[in-house]
């Protein structure tokens, strides 16, 4: 038969550049895109004497040893974002281990609104809970007056309050990673305890709990991590109480004038550091194990059989999805009817006002279109690059690829607003016009969601046999028509997935984009701040809604997209 | 079809410092098919995949039709894409999101081939591994038999010049297995390609192999014909990874030989008649005789040499041959029997074999 | 505290010394053209009209709340439709930094700066922000409400504030009757007030310390008050009764606030109400320099200024010579308002009032 088949290979060589010299391009694009941030960042903090030259006059350790003046900042940093971790992870443990581990009717349905709270947004929990809890006019306070009581029953402008509602929102990754655990763990390991006579509380001290502990201990440091760099909560509950963390001392101290920038930057940097550490932690946790996480096979763990438990137990994971999801969201509703929020409003409070204002209002249309669009670019963008981001990383064995790996995953170690704080520094002076554009919303949104989404990518990446690919390549096929035709589509629904995730984050956004925003490039999280700071409580819940129902929109229509490019790509 | 050779000479292969190959030197003749035989981690696998360009070598040089695919003086490393060689994998390696004629046409497509040849050639190789009917099935809706045989036809479907198996059927069931070595020795007739073949597995590698190559930790034991390997094994190890062996010591008596055969004497005095094909032999030898060519007799045998008495000790019934344990100069003889005549334990019983299967080690 | 001390900061010491006349301020070297006058619509522009809408755009950055911004945009685009406007809205001392540091980093998209605060109005004068332009609706102001010298930026309009409580939080009897009131203990962790960015919270700032001296805020940060961005935070709370007493409640907020059906009063202390003029004015190096001029002019005409003045969500006191009442019916005049005298020593204050008030809020 002919040609000879080294003749069929020499033709079909294709005209892709060669993927040292992409990764080379890639790496060096990443490098740029995070590290040009940091360096103004880092730059900003060592400026000693006028705060307001640039470049700066001189340089100096100044404001970092200047920073023992805001101690009582630091420290309300550390124990929001403790107390949080601490009832993220307990929240995350005990879910996950009622969901995986035992008979609760309704388990699968159970753990698909377990994402619900993460769609709720925590601007959207925060103003929520406000309402529902505020001293002065919050609900059940209203109600506890109402019922003869003095005063106020809960306190939401606390640092507790502050963490409850950052745990609600911003924790449910803890339950993700440690129902992860859970079920990567080998059941045979505890048939083999109880065949041996180990009852099921031993076998759970002594087998389950040492099993699951280690994931369950990496878990908490990546959470502690985030809660380190979490904004709207403490913006929307802790200003009004005069409590500061880092990040917003940051955003208070840059929109004065005179601006601070030196020491914003160095606090920023400050807990850069802290959170690096962090993550350097959880790292050495998840690498030094057996006990993958992620990745591996997953095991059907063995379900207990609970008996009449089942049903304080389903009243558990009731209790939770109402007061996540539910209640916020019938509060929300509820004040984004009334003229002032009041939890029994007489007729006369009701009204439409608030969306009429809001539909009406330029900035909210021109700030929804704005978001919408730029979470469709993200999105896409996003799973592009990560899909072969992750091949390049993953598969690819070129060298580089772990430095390219912890590039990429920097950002994870930034507070956003620090990040932000970084690229508008940086990108003020940057000779290409994209200042104020969404151009560099979009830019700041790719860098800092790229962890995310190569996070949710390796799994799915790690899974595909590497001979699905070695197999193509014996075909003959260059690492660029591999990609195409055989990695990609393997890594679909991971990308679908990705997708999703991209979009939804970069619609909630704000810290990156509160300070990046320009007249024409407004989205619409800060426009809720916004109007919740400027306007009334109940323009921002209009807002709010407004918002969640063009996400919830604007996903069904990509799901039906979606599933018709899938079902066509198919067999 | 461009058959071609393959020279390896040298290969060093490590993975990160442990080498996993240490200086393997062998040639594959155009058409020839050759086996790589070994324990898990012996190398045979990284070998072939340094043949295939999956894996980059220390040192060494690996030759095709003549021409190097790697050398590292010159440096030559031509990527596994543009070796012209194929490969089936252990896990097949079926990619589930394309029907069985898209997996099996990837490789045409690659070579971007008009889609009417595309068409009849993949027909033609689904009907050679029968499996013409499922050429628009998903891919994913494969029993394992089958899916092995989707990744055979893709294999060969583009007529590559060789023809590279990573254990293929070690992933079956003992049943289809055994049906599927015989259909893969045909299907290797037929299409005449030159083949390395990888396996742990001993009558796979006896059935199909033009030539084994034994190896372990990393280098060759021995090279031969099935039969070679089989009845003539070089060593200690060979004697006992290619079918079982017991395992004689003796005192060589020089001045017992004749014919060109080797004499051993036990410690219990025994005489050992046994050949050493072209195997120097120092004083003391140790012999290998296998297991299914020892004979149990309850009468004595007609033969001169090479026959004694011993007691059944135990018996294990297996089937296809019982296996006894004969008690013999002070040790045990294990013996592999398909006579259907059973001994029982206890049984008195005279022991022979021909001296042309008693083969003394090299080492 | 004495009575000297209390008539040195009137209103009419504001009038009398031409407070924007104290301030000295070299010129910055561009002698002041007076700029040909049309008419357009019922008011005069320096602008080239057809210039301004060939333009197309106003990009204006103001401190007013959204919606009162977007009142105002909206009746100039009612009036110019074929000129679009865009904004950036943020607390004078976060709006200020923003666009300092922009122009810094030679970036300049502003086209109009609305401020209220004298202090970064003066600053950016002697930067050389504002463009030297003599709008004609200039002839309509008192000298003392125009920049020194003219031709950098207008008053479009005068706010105040007072003392607002909820009156289901305190009775008649426990509510604040004077400025010294509001250290009362018994208002402790229940009084708000504005943060440092507000222009109106320096003017109460410096006009209380200066009545009372300078441990008068010390003893208010016993009171540990909220600090908010804008007022509608400040009348929401108090509202809702999260707040029981704001001391600084501005009169247009109370007004919006009270036809809410809020039960909140508002108490003019007999002291005097602390009063700020906002500030605005075309940027240099405006992107749409025409568009600019002519937004300038509307604000300051009569068009402009029954916008400020009348929408309930802006009620600013106009300060041109034409004006006619608020919305409320009350004049400008029927309220004792306070003004800094000495305009230098005001401007000169800006940073310690930064420092002390943050230190008040707990930052």
């Amino acid at each position: 038969m002919s040609p000879t088949p080294s003749e069929g290979i020499a033709r079909a060589r294709s005209w892709w550049p060669g993927p040292r010299l992409v990764s080379v391009l890639v790496g060096g694009g990443a490098a740029i895109l995070v590290l040009y941030p940091i360096a103004y960042l880092i730059q900003a903090s060592l400026s000693v004497g006028d705060p307001q030259a640039r470049p700066p006059e001189a340089y100096g350790f100044d404001n970092f040893t200047g920073l023992g003046r805001y101690a009582h900042i630091l420290g309300n940093t550390l124990q929001v974002a403790a107390v949080a971790t601490v009832l993220a992870v307990v929240v995350g443990f005990v879910m996950g281990w009622i969901l995986s581990r035992t008979n609760v009717p309704g388990r699968a349905a159970l753990e698909q609104l377990m994402a619900m709270p993460y769609y709720v947004t925590p601007l959207m929990g925060a103003l929520a809970w406000a309402i529902i809890a505020s001293p002065g006019s919050g609900f059940v306070n209203q109600l506890w007056r109402g019922m003869g009581g003095e005063g106020h029953v809960i306190d939401i402008n606390t640092s507790w309050g502050i963490a409850w509602v950052m745990a609600l929102f911003e924790g449910s990754v803890a339950f993700v990673m440690i129902g992860a655990v859970m079920k990567s763990m080998d059941p045979s390991m505890e048939e083999a305890s109880q065949v041996l006579g180990a009852g099921r509380t031993r076998t759970m001290l002594r087998i389950t709990l040492p099993l699951v502990l280690p994931g369950v201990l990496g878990a908490a440091v990546y959470v502690f991590a985030e809660m380190l760099g979490s904004f709207s909560a403490a913006l929307v509950l802790g200003l009004p109480a005069r409590f500061y963390v880092v990040t917003t001392a940051m955003y208070q101290m840059v929109s004065q004038y005179p601006p601070r920038f030196p020491t914003a930057a160095a606090m920023g940097v400050s807990l850069f550091a802290v959170m690096f550490g962090m993550v350097w932690i959880y790292r050495r946790i998840i690498s030094a194990g057996t006990y993958v996480t992620i990745t591996g096979k997953a095991f059907r763990p063995r379900v207990m059989d609970v008996g009449s438990l089942r049903w304080p137990f389903l009243a558990i994971c009731l209790a939770y999805l109402t007061v996540a999801v539910i209640l916020p969201v019938l509060t929300i509703v509820y004040a984004s009817f009334q003229h002032l929020t009041a939890a029994s409003p007489g007729l006369r409070n009701l009204t439409l006002a608030n969306y009429a204002t809001a539909l009406s209002l330029d900035a909210v249309r021109s700030a929804l279109w704005n978001s919408l669009l730029l979470g469709l670019a993200t999105a896409s963008i996003g799973v592009l690059l990560i899909g072969f981001l992750s091949w390049l990383i993953y598969r690819s064995r070129l060298p580089g690829a772990g430095v390219i790996e912890y590039l990429l995953m920097f950002p994870q170690a930034v507070p956003r607003l620090v990040f932000a704080f970084g690229m508008m520094w940086a990108w003020l002076v940057f000779p290409l016009p994209i200042y104020g554009t969404l151009w560099l919303l979009l830019i700041a949104y790719v860098t800092v969601f790229l962890p995310l989404g190569l996070r949710t990518i390796s799994g799915v990446i790690l899974q595909i046999d590497r001979a699905l690919e070695e197999s193509a390549q014996m075909c003959g096929a260059t690492w660029g028509y591999r990609l195409r035709t055989v990695t990609m589509p393997l890594l679909k629904p991971g990308l679908v997935a990705a997708w999703l995730l991209l979009f939804i984050a970069s619609v909630r956004e704000l810290g990156a984009s509160i300070l990046l925003m320009g007249p024409k490039s407004k989205v619409i999280t800060p426009a809720i701040v916004e109007s919740w700071f400027s306007t009334s409580t109940e323009l921002a819940a209009a807002m709010a809604l407004l918002q969640t129902l063009a996400v919830a929109v604007a996903l069904v229509i990509m799901f039906a997209v979606a599933r018709r490019a899938v079902q066509g790509g198919g067999e | 079809m461009d058959q071609a050779s393959i020279e390896v000479r040298d290969l060093v292969v490590r993975y990160g410092a442990v080498p996993a190959v240490r200086g393997v030197s062998f040639t594959v003749g155009a058409g020839e098919h050759l086996t790589l035989l070994g324990p898990s981690g012996c190398g045979k696998t990284t070998t072939l995949r340094a043949i295939a360009g999956l894996e980059r070598p220390a040192s060494g040089e690996i030759r095709i039709g003549g021409s190097p695919v790697f050398s590292s003086s010159p440096r030559v490393n031509i990527p596994a894409e543009r070796r012209g060689l194929s490969m089936v994998f252990q896990s097949y390696a079926i990619w589930p999101h394309m029907s069985v004629f898209d997996n099996v046409a990837y490789g045409l497509r690659v070579r971007k081939r008009p889609e009417a040849e595309v068409t009849s050639r993949v027909r033609e190789a689904l009907d050679l591994v029968q499996l013409g009917d499922f050429a628009a099935r998903s891919a994913s809706k494969l029993s394992g038999g089958q899916q092995q045989r989707v990744a055979l036809a893709r294999a060969f479907v583009f007529s590559p010049s060789v023809l590279l198996f990573d254990e293929p059927l070690s992933n079956l069931d003992a049943k289809l297995r055994a049906e599927m070595r015989v259909e893969l020795k045909e299907l290797q007739r037929r299409l005449a390609i030159t083949s390395v073949y990888v396996t742990h597995d001993l009558e796979e590698a006896l059935a199909i192999s033009d030539r084994v190559i034994v190896m372990r930790d990393g280098v060759i034991e021995q090279v031969g014909t099935p039969g070679d390997i089989y009845d003539r094994p070089r060593n200690t190890f060979v004697a006992d990874f290619v079918g079982s062996a017991n395992l004689i010591r003796g005192r060589r008596r020089p001045d017992l030989e004749s014919a060109g055969l080797v004499v051993l004497e036990t410690p219990g005095g025994a005489l050992v008649h046994g050949t050493a094909p072209g195997r120097p032999t120092g004083s003391e030898a140790l012999m290998a005789v296998r297991t299914v060519r020892l004979r149990l007799d309850r009468a004595r045998p007609a033969a001169s040499v090479n026959a004694w008495t011993g007691r059944v000790r135990q018996r294990v019934f297996q089937g296809d041959f019982t296996q006894y344990h004969v008690d013999w100069e002070g040790r045990t003889l294990i013996v592999r029997s398909a006579a259907a005549e059973a001994l029982a334990e206890g049984d008195e019983v005279y022991v022979s074999v021909d001296p042309r299967y008693c083969v003394v080690l090299e080492d | 505290m004495t009575e000297r001390a209390h008539t040195a900061v009137t209103r009419r010491r504001f009038l009398k010394t031409g407070a924007l006349a104290a301030v000295a301020v070299p010129l910055v070297g561009r002698a002041s053209r007076a700029d040909a006058a049309t008419k357009v619509l019922d008011f005069s522009t320096g602008a080239d009209v057809a210039k301004a809408e060939a333009e197309g755009e106003v990009v204006y950055y103001g401190h007013d709340s959204e919606p009162g911004i977007a009142v105002l945009l909206d009746a100039f685009k009612k009036d110019f439709p074929k000129i679009k406007t865009s904004y950036v809205r943020l607390q004078t001392g976060a709006l200020y930094a923003k666009v300092t540091a922009e122009r810094s980093a030679g970036r300049f998209g502003v086209d109009v700066l609305q401020l209220s605060d004298i202090s970064p109005a003066i600053d950016f004068q002697k930067k050389g922000g504002w463009e030297q332009y003599q709008s004609p609706e200039y002839a309509a102001y008192k000298p003392e409400y125009l920049s020194t010298p003219a031709g950098y930026f207008g008053v479009p309009g005068v706010g105040f504030a007072g003392i607002a409580y909820n009156r289901t939080k305190l009775k008649p009897e426990q509510a604040p009757k004077t400025w010294k009131d509001i250290n009362n203990p018994a208002y402790r962790d229940g009084v708000s007030v504005k943060l440092a960015t507000s222009g109106m919270q320096h003017s109460q700032w410096y006009i209380l310390r200066k009545m009372y001296g300078n441990d008068f805020w010390q003893e208010f940060a016993k009171q540990r008050p909220k600090g908010f961005d804008a007022r509608a935070q400040l009348f929401d709370r108090l509202a809702k009764g999260d707040d029981r007493m704001c001391a600084l409640a501005e009169y247009a907020g109370y007004t919006l606030y009270q036809e809410k059906g809020a039960e909140i009063d508002f108490v003019a202390p007999p002291e005097g109400m602390p009063a700020i003029a906002i500030y605005i004015g075309v940027v240099n190096k405006a992107p749409h320099p025409e568009a600019a001029k002519l937004f300038v002019d509307w604000a300051l005409s009569k068009r402009g200024q029954a916008i400020y003045q009348n929408q309930k969500i802006l009620l600013y006191g106009s300060v041109r010579n034409d004006a006619g009442p608020m919305p409320t019916g009350k004049r400008l005049a029927d309220f004792k308002l306070l003004f800094p005298t000495d305009w230098n020593d005001y401007v000169a204050s800006h940073p310690l009032f930064v420092k002390e008030w943050n230190s008040i809020m707990g930052l």
